[in-house]
């Protein structure tokens, strides 16, 4: 009896918990930490974390399928310079598209990797990672480039009814994602190759397009975040994006994600987002270093992994 | 009930693994609308021949005629989208997914644009379970329900696939009786649309209550199909065993010494059941009993692998806690898995390395390892044991399954234990390498070590062992001396039949 | 005496590789390569690359892997030069301390909650630098807290010779040293067989624990030496010392031979994969290639490498 409220407890804690966390964090920060429900505090949130959040779309698919991408946040990098780099000539949206392109494609040759070789996706993702780097620092011969397009800064500036329209493409993006994960048979199989990859195939889901799809997807999200990372910034830079893979990959296991696969909501990876974010700025504003802020989402991600893995174990008890 | 025509028909199908033979000349038929019944002793074939059909395996050679067309090359998605559908024991669906997902994955039924259905999808999975007088959650995640009910879930699956020969491999070793009739009545249902169903169990009971036709597999060959009013008990079990060879048994010495080892109504929940037994000096206990009687699993209380519930372990006459299998080589009890692969070997590492793996602590000075002293010894044990090739630097994987068990065996004779655990000592070596490894162990027993030898090949217990107990359902449920035990008695006893 | 018990021939290969290597550096570089003077500075250059290496060698031969090996360098150089108020010993020895509780949390996490190692490391990664940032203030630290400026004992170690060899090369001498020896005694032989298939190791009775938890404390402790080193070269403390240590240091232990599905891979390999580097990096500047580049050459090889890696075995 005993065991079966601690399986529903750890079960139900980790899907809805991050969404528990962030109510209670939100709570916490209304009442007791000054300008927190101020308009300005809430609007740099959302801004700052609809660019995390576009990586924790991507990274939250790759994950469910049992992988991972540590090269998130070079390729923010390298979408900065390569857009910065093409608007000059070009303008915006040929910029815009041009570092989509780009990073989609790399996106697409570690799904390669990791889908036709043994190479297992953290050190594909990890080599990438050093590309991505080396490239945007090449490419921008290792200095910042400022960007001057006023329709470009706008994606990361321009608001509806005081929302950022950036937080809002997220929304939108979420709520597509969301979709497809639960309508579409791609979206399905995707959990089926991370739950048993075995067991996908022997239904005769093909492995290698799934992976290659989640991690040229994961890419191209990863790349319109770098886009409204840029824009916001008002400039490019090829050190920028510094361990934005970690708050990626800390969101998505917060809202239940499991790194073994086939575990994971976009429901969850949101309010794991969030919940960082308001995390942050409550450390800000309460005036605590935020130089704090990595280990703490480096405790985050270790508490959570091993809840999972608790789980898991309690799990494979019926095999 | 059987129609003239065949829906499938096996002839003179022949397979063999890395030289070894595995099925020689099996030849059968299979009409639509019966249940036929592979039964034999483990290792005799069967599962080969059921991964032949369902496309996993590719015969070496004979035919196969499926709906009267002859195929070459089967694949296990062609199986299935074609009709033959295998329920294995290890259930092969998705674990997160609900249990109507699964009943649905890769055959989902879609909207008009190209949306999956979630409403038609629970519906199949309902109008499956009604059909099937099944009342399972459709709703609930696959990996909650218990292993039972997942296998009703693959069983809905292969239906809604449109099966026309269905494979059961061992299915009610997790049934409750409810769970059996239940399946039962499925069956007959399904036996009514012209479905043909190949079952593979060894419980007798069932196989005369559900059963129209038996086929016997010994050794990989077929010894007899018949209809099940052909068989009584006895005769089956006299068809699954029985061999012609004259069983050479080993030496026994004069005496066997004191009491090694002794277990009391060792138990672990839902695993093993009070086994009580005595293993002496020179002695070699074998133990006998089908896949799933949990001969493993005491093996693996006895290396200390496992936690014990209830029950005690004697060593050497006094009660030990063994919590750990480095207790258990301290301690001078030493053991060879069953999973060489897994268990039994460092494959990047080459052979003389794993054979010291036992004796590097024991042989230090201080911290550092003696490599000189180490080799030697390696070197001696290579030479005794004969493994070829005569390469003790080469990486083990490279080696023959003889061999590298060789080698494995090796690496307890340097630890000089005093009690040796042997899981399946032979399987997969060839008959050379087979000798070699009795002829090793006939040396440990004359020097006094005692041997608990856990065996599936009937002869090996047979002309290996002094005294043979048999396992089923995790305890102990016959005891034989070397002098009275037969093929059929221990196979009659691993069935439990006789009363349980 | 070295393990006689498994031989390879590797060694060989990569021998080979280098050597090439080098050749082509001389010609490139009209022969001004071979001459002692660029060949010692190559291995002044690479000794902290070296000592950081052997740490990931080890982790990644136990089947693991340590995305944490630059940030514990980064750590390290930051707390020695913040002690330096302690006198030059204690500070050294409190930053092993601290470097050592690091490798013992991990390896703990990494054993008995048996967290994968990636997960671990990645993590811990950022704990680590979040904690150098914290006592250092975010910014390179150039004295310690009571304003001690850094002993000269260590500023000289770029420019002391020992018979003719540069300290720091001795240095990274005796780290190699140190890790061999260690992988005679029987803790260390035993990774080769818990990274080869922890399960036979844990049937065959060996001390699993010990093993692992064993590798990242020598880890850490060597991230630690470093550390030291990074503050008698530059001067400074800096929590970005290792940024491009970890990949820098997967790269080497891999093209050296070792195999991420562990339990392959031999010191002599690490050591020769980071000389290739070395040379490597010389002759992209030789060939004017941009140093800003690399990280993307860097990433590549390590892919290539892990790639022939698996396809070998």
């Amino acid at each position: 009896m005993e065991k079966v409220f601690f399986d529903k407890a750890f079960g139900v804690l980790n899907k809805y918990s991050a969404i528990i966390a962030l109510a209670i964090v939100v709570l916490y920060g209304a009442l007791f930490v000054p300008n927190f429900l101020r308009e300005a505090n809430m609007t740099a949130i959302l801004y700052q974390y609809s660019i995390i959040g576009f990586l924790a779309l991507g990274q939250l698919l790759v994950i469910l399928t049992g992988g991972i991408d540590l090269s998130q946040g070079s390729f923010v990098a390298l979408t900065s310079v390569v857009a910065a780099t093409i608007m000059v000539h070009a303008g915006a949206i040929p910029a815009a598209l041009g570092a989509l392109i780009l990073c989609g494609g790399l996106g697409l040759v570690s799904g390669i990797i990791v889908a036709k070789t043994k190479i297992p996706a953290f050190v594909a993702t990890l080599g990438m990672l050093g590309i991505g780097r080396g490239l945007a620092k090449f490419i921008a011969n290792a200095k910042p480039i400022p960007i001057q397009n006023d329709l470009f800064k706008s994606l990361g500036r321009a608001e509806l009814f005081g929302i950022p329209v950036c937080f809002l493409l997220w929304i939108l993006v979420c709520i597509l994602l969301f979709w497809f994960l639960k309508k579409r048979r791609l979206g399905r199989y995707i959990y089926a190759v991370g739950s048993s990859e075995e067991s996908a195939r022997l239904a005769g889901i093909n492995i290698a397009r799934t992976k290659m799809f989640v991690y040229m997807m994961a890419s191209l999200f990863t790349a319109f975040g770098g886009l409204i990372w840029a824009a916001r910034l008002g400039s490019a830079s090829p050190i920028g994006g510094m361990n934005y893979e970690m708050e990626s990959i800390a969101a998505v296991v917060v809202g239940g994600g499991s790194l073994n696969g086939g575990v994971g909501s976009v429901l969850g990876t949101a309010a794991g987002v969030l919940l960082f974010g308001v995390i942050n700025s409550i450390l800000n504003l309460s005036g605590i270093s935020p130089f704090w802020q990595g280990a703490i989402k480096g405790i985050i991600i270790l508490l959570a992994v091993a809840i999972s893995q608790l789980q898991r174990r309690r799990n494979s008890k019926y095999k | 009930m059987t129609e003239k025509e065949p829906i499938l028909k096996l002839e003179k199908i022949c397979k063999g693994f890395s030289g070894v033979p595995v099925l020689q000349d099996v030849s059968i038929d299979v009409y639509p609308g019966e249940v036929h019944c592979l039964m034999g002793e483990n290792g005799a074939g069967k599962s080969t021949l059921i991964k032949i059909i369902s496309g996993s395996y590719t015969a070496d050679s004979g035919s196969i005629l499926y709906l009267n067309t002859v195929y070459k090359k089967y694949s296990p998605r062609w199986a299935h989208e074609n009709g033959i559908n295998t329920i294995y024991q290890e259930i092969d669906l998705v674990p997160h997914l609900t249990v109507a997902q699964n009943i649905s994955l890769r055959n989902e039924p879609m909207t008009r644009t190209k949306n999956i259905d979630d409403k038609k999808i629970k519906e199949r999975a309902l109008n499956i379970f009604k059909d099937m007088g099944v009342s399972i959650d459709v709703n609930a995640e696959l990996q909650s329900l218990k292993v039972a009910n997942q296998q009703l879930v693959a069983i809905a699956k292969a239906l809604s696939l449109n099966s026309r020969v269905l494979i059961l491999d061992e299915p009610t070793s997790v049934f409750t009786n409810t769970e059996v009739e239940l399946l039962f009545g499925l069956i007959r249902k399904l036996k009514a649309q012209g479905i043909a169903i190949i079952y593979i169990s060894h419980h007798l009971e069932e196989i005369f209550e559900i059963g129209d036709r038996i086929t016997v597999l010994k050794d990989g060959c077929l010894v007899r199909t018949g209809l099940v009013s052909e068989f009584d008990k006895a005769s089956l079990v006299k068809s699954m065993v029985g061999r012609d060879v004259r069983i050479e048994k080993k030496e026994r010495l004069t005496s066997t010494g004191e009491e090694v080892l002794s277990l009391k109504n060792l138990t672990r929940e839902g695993v093993i059941k009070g086994v009580s037994l005595k293993v002496h000096r020179g002695e070699i206990l074998g133990i006998g009993g089908l896949v799933g009687a949990g001969r493993t699993e005491l093996i693996r209380l006895i290396i200390g692998a496992d936690p014990v519930d209830k029950g005690e372990i004697c060593y050497k006459g006094s009660a030990v806690k063994i919590n750990s299998p480095k207790k258990a080589l301290k301690m001078g009890i030493g053991l060879v898995p069953e999973d060489r692969k897994g268990e039994g070997i460092v494959a990047a590492r080459s052979v003389l390395e794993n054979m010291s793996y036992s004796r590097i602590e024991k042989t230090a000075r201080g911290s550092i390892v003696k490599w000189q002293s180490l080799k030697k010894r390696g070197l001696d044990l290579f030479a005794e044991l004969n493994v070829q090739p005569k390469n003790p630097y080469k990486s083990i994987q490279y080696l023959s399954g003889g061999n590298q068990q060789k080698a494995v065996l090796g690496k307890l004779l340097n630890a000089d234990c005093e009690l040796l655990l042997l899981d399946e000592p032979t399987r997969g070596v060839d008959v050379g390498a087979r000798e070699e490894i009795y002829k090793v162990i006939t040396k440990l027993k004359e020097k006094g070590t005692a041997i608990l030898m856990v065996s599936s090949d009937l002869i090996e217990l047979l002309s290996q062992s002094d005294r043979i107990a048999v396992m089923a359902n995790g305890s102990i449920v016959k005891e034989f001396d070397r002098d009275e035990a037969t093929e059929e008695k221990i196979l009659e006893a691993a069935l439990n039949l006789g009363g349980e | 005496m070295k393990n006689v018990l498994t031989q390879s021939k590797d060694t060989l290969q990569l021998v080979t590789v280098l050597i090439i290597l080098c050749i082509f550096a001389a010609f490139l570089s009209k022969g001004v390569f071979i001459q002692p003077v660029n060949l010692t500075n190559i291995l002044v250059q690479n000794s902290i690359l070296m000592i950081v290496a052997l740490g990931q060698f080890l982790i990644i031969l136990s089947k693991g892997i340590d995305l944490n090996a630059g940030n514990i360098v980064g750590f390290t150089s930051v707390a020695i030069v913040l002690t330096q108020g302690y006198g030059t010993g204690l500070s050294v020895g409190v930053t092993l301390i601290a470097a050592l509780v690091i490798g013992a949390i991990t390896g703990c996490l990494v054993h008995f909650v048996k967290l994968p190692a990636f997960v671990v490391t990645l993590a811990m990664s950022q704990i680590v630098y979040s904690i150098t940032k914290v006592i250092g203030g975010g910014a390179a630290v150039y004295t310690g807290t009571d304003g001690t400026p850094i002993s000269p004992v260590i500023l000289e170690i770029y420019s002391v010779r020992m018979l003719e060899i540069p300290l720091p090369v001795l240095m990274s001498a005796i780290a190699v040293a140190v890790v061999a020896l260690y992988l005679k005694t029987t803790t260390g032989h035993f990774v080769y067989a818990v990274g080869g298939n922890e399960r036979t190791a844990a049937i065959s009775g060996l001390p699993i624990a010990r093993v692992k938890i064993s590798v990242y404390l020598l880890s850490a402790a060597l991230g630690c030496m470093a550390g030291l080193m990074f503050v008698a070269r530059v001067g400074l403390g800096d929590p970005q010392a290792g940024d491009n240590l970890t990949l820098d240091s997967i790269a080497a232990v891999t093209v050296g031979g070792a195999s991420l599905s562990g339990g392959v891979g031999k010191i002599s390999g690490a050591v020769i994969g980071v000389l290739i580097l070395g040379v490597l990096n010389n002759i992209l500047n030789l060939l004017n290639v941009p140093p800003t580049i690399q990280p993307a050459i860097k990433g590549a090889i390590i892919l290539l490498a892990v790639y022939l890696n698996s396809v070998k075995g």
